[in-house]
């Protein structure tokens, strides 16, 4: 677009096909590269598969393996500055997709504080010199009360679904609408089973949510990338 | 000829710009410049007359050390965009008046 061009008399065709074309040209630019999905599906499914070898098999080991979660952290704050260093616009979208993913990060610590600390309870209580007792009320049975989370597998993939439906919803993004589908199915199927059972399902909803969609999104941000060059 | 259309967007540049920004939260120059394929003199020029009728805020600041232009569409931008549009369209249905 030249100089003289931008001032040369429109057409109301001319016009109309402008406004399409740029908004082509805007809508076009936008391509999801799928890093993210893939280290999250990736260290969750990991976590999740490993854990549930360990249980399953009562295998011991000296470390928590849950603690490459934190440790994913470092290489998702460096692909968000680098991302932000690179982005010249931002679509709406995207930045709704952002702010649910914020809100999930934010959820998911708070549960997992929940986790830790009501299941942390007698502890806590022990450490106030309180016991709390039940009583079996047909046989008056008294025993210490243990409070414990109910599955927090289940919750943790239950959340896991929320902010990858609503992404793949509002980017009409097949896969990521499939596996949190899944992922409902899994939280469903965990209310029933043991937890041994429950962290390989948070396992396999992180690889259905996140890291199968995550692989999808960066083969086409490839091909599309080869094809811009 | 277009009697009627607003007079600040019907130029092809500034078209083309408020039309990439309708579909943006916001956009640094150096994107308008790649889509709408303007010299980086002729686009500023015509960003300022957007601006200056209010269609489009600006904010410049400054990243890595280097100078950093971002556009974004104002509510009355996306308003006479409206209107815009609107008017085309009865122009089209009766090209006659």
């Amino acid at each position: 677009m030249s100089e003289q061009e931008h001032e040369t008399p429109m057409t109301e065709q001319e016009s109309l096909a402008l406004i399409t074309s740029m908004i082509q040209k805007a809508k076009s630019h936008f391509h999801e590269s799928g890093t993210g999905a893939i280290l999250w599906g990736a260290v969750i499914g990991f976590c999740g598969i490993f854990s549930f070898v360990q249980y399953y098999w009562n295998l011991k080991v000296p470390f928590d393996i849950w603690i490459l979660v934190l440790v994913a952290i470092i290489p998702q704050v460096w692909l968000n500055i680098r991302d932000k260093k690179r982005k010249v616009v931002k679509s709406h979208s995207e930045s709704a997709t952002d702010t649910i993913w914020m809100v999930y990060a934010i959820s998911i610590f708070a549960l997992l504080f929940y986790i830790n600390v009501v299941s942390n309870l007698p502890v806590r209580l022990n450490s106030n010199h309180v016991q709390v007792f039940q009583k079996d009320i047909t046989t008056g049975m008294i025993s210490p009360f243990q409070p414990r989370v109910p599955s927090p597998s289940s919750l943790l993939i239950l959340l896991y679904a929320v902010p990858t439906l609503a992404t793949g919803i509002g980017m009409k993004f097949k896969p990521m609408v499939i596996g949190a589908i899944i992922c409902y199915g899994f939280f469903i199927a965990s209310c029933f089973t043991s937890n041994t059972w429950d962290v390989l399902m948070n396992g396999l909803a992180a690889i259905f949510n996140w890291l199968i969609p995550g692989a999808i999104l960066r083969n086409r941000y490839l091909k599309r990338k080869a094809l811009d060059v | 000829m277009f009697k009627d259309l607003d007079p600040i967007l019907h130029s092809q540049l500034r078209l083309a710009v408020v039309s990439l920004l309708i579909s943006v939260k916001e956009a640094e120059f150096t994107f308008l410049r790649e889509k709408t394929n303007a010299t980086a003199g002729n686009l500023s020029v015509q960003i300022t007359k957007l601006k200056d009728a209010g269609y489009v805020a600006v904010t410049k600041q400054f990243k890595d050390n280097y100078p950093q232009t971002i556009c974004r569409i104002t509510p009355i931008g996306i308003d006479a965009f409206d209107m815009y549009v609107k008017d085309l369209q009865q122009y089209l249905k009766n090209p006659l008046g």
